[in-house]
């Protein structure tokens, strides 16, 4: 159709690459009365533009054979299973935070720990006692037949023996 | 949706304590957040988490809901975010792996009584537009989503992704551009 009116020839001047961007907005009814008016005049003069409004309004019509998904069975107890568990206002930053927090907290332990060890160990202990304690923990200090014992006396027979 | 007193007096009774009220809430809602998620997402499996998280989301921030704003959008948003979140998962897996179901979907809902070759032709179209979604950027496939499958205008598309409406405007114009381009590419490799 062509435009009757000078008003209609005037609004049918706008530019395509106007138009184009107006599409979306017509077919989904976000146009004012205005820029529709003016839209539908350069409609009505461009064939370019007229075969671009189909294929978009193609599109729009395929939108409504798409499928429309219910909510499986079950789905608002399992939800409200998952919602009792955990109070309102729960964050679960919180507890990330926390754990991290704890995290710190112990490494630090462990640090100031083995510093303080290391400079008490060196510093603190007399030297006598650093050795009588490692005196201690030597495996020499077992005896493995004391006297007294069957052992002890078998020990003691066959050192004799060797002796002569 | 439009019954936001509703949505309001079941809020304040949550609000006074009643914790129960929320499942009220859920099964109003259950099905629209549950298809978002899942056309955002593209199986089943991972909607269903994503649509879980967002209900759960919304429990515990609820307290800080404020009824100046409309619950749905509210809602909404938190699908959309978490859906957005959910992006860095295998995408769209199911919805190939169950192509078949896709293509019987839309055989069913094909209006009238059409032709054996329109049939076809409205399935090859149907799976094409599902591929070329999978294929659009999360923020576009929101926008279009949000608009044509979930029915809310540029205003309330806006309030759910916390954009203006020009950028609404904008984004639903190129996700369809990109959609045309990205369907006549499917088919031609078909």
């Amino acid at each position: 159709l062509k435009p009757q009116s000078f008003k209609q020839q005037k609004e049918a001047k706008m530019r395509c690459s106007k138009a184009r961007k107006l599409i979306s907005p017509y077919i989904d009814g976000e146009l004012t009365e205005s820029e529709k008016r003016e839209f539908e005049a350069h409609l009505r003069v461009c064939k370019g533009c007229w075969s671009e409004i189909e294929e978009t309004h193609g599109l729009h019509q395929l939108f409504e054979n798409t499928e429309i998904f219910s909510a499986p069975f079950g789905f608002h107890s399992r939800v409200m299973a998952n919602v009792n568990a955990k109070k309102p206002g729960w964050s679960p930053m919180i507890p990330v935070r926390v754990r991290l927090l704890e995290a710190v907290m112990v490494l630090l332990l462990i640090v100031v720990g083995a510093i303080s060890g290391s400079f008490l160990g060196k510093g603190l202990l007399p030297e006598r006692a650093g050795n009588g304690l490692t005196a201690s923990l030597h495996l020499d200090v077992f005896n493995s037949a004391p006297p007294g014992t069957l052992g002890g006396a078998y020990l003691a027979m066959t050192e004799v023996k060797d002796e002569k | 949706m439009k019954d936001s007193t509703d949505d309001l007096q079941i809020i304040s009774k949550f609000k006074e304590g009643e914790r129960l009220a929320f499942e009220d809430l859920i099964l109003k809602y259950q099905d629209k957040i549950y298809n978002l998620c899942r056309h955002m997402l593209g199986n089943a499996h991972d909607a269903e988490d994503a649509a879980q998280d967002t209900f759960i989301k919304a429990y515990q921030n609820l307290n800080n809901f404020k009824p100046n704003a409309s619950f749905y959008t509210w809602l909404y948003r938190i699908a959309v975010n978490t859906c957005l979140d959910y992006k860095k998962r295998p995408f769209f897996e199911s919805i190939f792996k169950h192509s078949a179901e896709t293509e019987e979907s839309f055989q069913e809902r094909a209006s009238g009584e059409p032709s054996p070759e329109k049939l076809y032709e409205n399935k090859l179209l149907g799976v094409a537009l599902y591929k070329s979604l999978a294929r659009l950027s999360p923020k576009l496939r929101a926008a279009i989503i949000l608009k044509e499958i979930e029915g809310l205008s540029y205003e309330e598309v806006a309030e759910v992704l916390d954009v203006s409406s020009g950028t609404v405007k904008s984004r639903i114009s190129r996700a369809r551009e990109e959609l045309k381009r990205l369907m006549k590419e499917i088919r031609e490799q078909n």
